[in-house]
């Protein structure tokens, strides 16, 4: 009987290569919550949410931008439950769609120069990147079937799929100007933090 | 002020560096071997090559007074290399992890070395004279990640610590019979071996990439991947710290750091050049870069013709070559280092990255 023949099929395979030996090790980072490595969060409930962003709005229809910018940034929604999270954002991105393109860099500026405006900026990079991801995934679920076939040329530019919702686009673009004032502004420093750091918006 | 030394070694990445107490002698862990450059004139020559890994090499340190080399691997192992008139003889360390050795460094008085691992432990070694043999001691609560880099105290008991789980940490690596008991300071007053004599986060929490002490020791600055140096000044033992003075820039992040005297730290990384920071406990604040931009002969030394236009245009689409940074390291300098000090203050500091340059610099 030849050595190879002794071997079961399992062990002749290369399965055990993909064993999570991890998981197997009660002292690993894996069966450890990460979560009690930092200090914990003040949770914030939709209704607290809901009162600051009628604050906000108020503000906003004052004329103070600035205001209401500041305002909604302060009190990030960092642990809430994801509709919280949601409405918050609705209400940032409100909040930078009224701001005219001209005033978008003096206010940055104005912020950034303030006592812990470096973190307001930080704060603002994270809901820019939340609001980028949250547009994409509204713009309807991509299921293959429904993909037409891809033309040639550019016919095919007015009729992606995604980008089908006017005001999806028109919200991404604000997004993406607004984007482009904080990195000027707040540097390259601010998109590394915004990856960084564990307090997710 | 003079312009810095470079030297160009080789198209590959530099995991560390580190000089001879002469400089005259410069090792470089490039790939799995150890590579030992003699100093000809103003250039480096390839001397010697030290084989012994059969993983990438992560750390290389050269003790200062007995001129031993460790090196530390991600095979697990980390080596001590004798110098002896033959050569040098490695000796193998028991390290005793599981996981790749990332970083390694020499205490101050040359008896022990750290090795930062990712089985979440620093084995401290030592020489044990019964066994001719260099064994280790395992630092291991309260970590929770891999230790990306250690830096040692200048009482030679104290270590500190980053890790990838975000904390900068103070530990006391005291081993008895190796160390003298040292005296109380602000980091405490009786320190056994693995007692954890401070534990820092900073608000956004990144990565630790280098740990560093000032000259007294009294004060503790890291930099993480938040884009951040944070600086800590203790009160004393079991009490908050006095200063928790956190600089978020708005550069990338920082790989490496060392204090020039006890108000200036420098740090350099991913945006390829040296920055100055300066500051006390009631402050600190970024001071600029350590480069001087437009240095002559560097990008504007083709002649700019409109032939020379047109023909750039034509074979690359594009009028300007913007293949090359402005500064001199031309990808991340991952390892900063003290060239040449006197006291407390650095007169000059070797740079090494993943362009495969080494660096000296004037401060």
């Amino acid at each position: 009987m030849s050595i190879i023949q002794q071997h079961t099929s399992a062990s002749l395979g290369d399965a055990w290569r993909t064993i999570n030996i991890d998981a197997l090790d009660p002292e690993s980072s894996q069966n450890f919550d990460t979560t009690t490595l930092h200090p914990p969060l003040p949770e914030i409930s939709e209704a607290e949410v809901r009162q600051l962003n009628g604050q906000v709005r108020q503000l906003l229809r004052g004329g103070d931008a600035e205001g209401a910018l500041r305002g909604c940034l302060e009190t990030p929604v960092y642990n809430g439950s994801e509709g919280t999270k949601e409405v918050h954002l609705q209400t940032v991105v409100e909040v930078l769609q009224s701001i005219k393109a001209s005033d978008m860099t003096p206010m940055l500026q104005r912020i950034y120069g303030s006592e812990g405006g470096g973190e307001l900026l930080d704060v603002l990079m994270k809901y820019l990147y939340k609001g980028m991801s949250a547009s994409a995934l509204t713009g309807g679920p991509r299921t293959p079937g429904r993909m037409t076939p891809q033309q040639t040329g550019f016919t095919q530019v007015g009729s992606r799929p995604g980008v089908s919702n006017e005001s999806t686009s028109a919200a991404m673009s604000v997004l993406l100007s607004w984007h482009e004032k904080v990195v000027d502004v707040a540097g390259q420093g601010s998109i590394v933090r915004c990856m960084t750091d564990w307090r997710k918006v | 002020m003079a312009p810095p030394e470079v030297h160009h070694l080789f198209h590959h990445p530099i995991a560390d560096h580190s000089f001879s107490a002469d400089r005259e002698t410069l090792a470089v862990a490039k790939d799995t071997s150890l590579e030992l450059y003699g100093r000809v004139g103003g250039a480096f020559k390839l001397k010697d090559e030290l084989k012994g890994h059969d993983k990438t090499i992560t750390g290389v340190d050269i003790a200062p007074n007995s001129g031993r080399i460790v090196t530390c691997s991600q095979d697990r192992n980390a080596l001590v290399w004798e110098p002896s008139p033959t050569g040098y003889k490695p000796t193998l360390v028991l390290l005793r992890i599981a996981r790749a050795a990332t970083f390694v460094r020499w205490s101050p008085s040359e008896t022990k070395f750290a090795v930062g691992s990712g089985d979440r432990v620093i084995a401290i070694c030592y020489f044990e004279e019964e066994n001719d043999w260099w064994v280790s001691k395992h630092l291991k609560k309260p970590i929770r990640s891999t230790i990306t880099t250690v830096s040692w105290h200048p009482n030679s008991v104290l270590l500190a610590a980053g890790s990838t789980d975000a904390h900068a940490r103070v530990f006391s690596a005291f081993i008895k019979g190796v160390d003298a008991r040292p005296d109380p300071g602000v980091w405490g007053e009786r320190l056994p071996f693995n007692t954890v004599c401070g534990e820092f986060l900073n608000n956004s929490a990144g990565w630790v990439h280098s740990v560093a002490f000032s000259p007294s020791g009294d004060a503790l600055a890291f930099s993480a991947h938040d884009s951040s140096i944070t600086v800590v000044y203790p009160s004393g033992p079991e009490q908050p710290p006095k200063a928790v003075i956190s600089i978020s820039t708005q550069l990338l992040p920082f790989m490496s750091l060392i204090w020039n005297g006890e108000s200036e730290i420098i740090a350099a990384g991913y945006d390829c050049e040296a920055f100055r920071f300066r500051g006390s406990e009631s402050g600190w604040q970024l001071a600029g870069t350590l480069e001087s931009k437009g240095r002559p002969g560097l990008g504007d030394a083709r002649e700019e013709s409109a032939l020379n236009m047109f023909k750039q245009m034509d074979l690359k689409g594009k009028a300007k070559d913007d293949t090359q940074l402005k500064t001199i390291h031309q990808n991340t300098i991952s390892t900063l280092r003290v060239y040449e000090s006197s006291g407390d203050s650095v007169s000059k500091f070797s740079t090494s990255g993943v362009d495969g340059r080494v660096v000296i610099w004037n401060t």
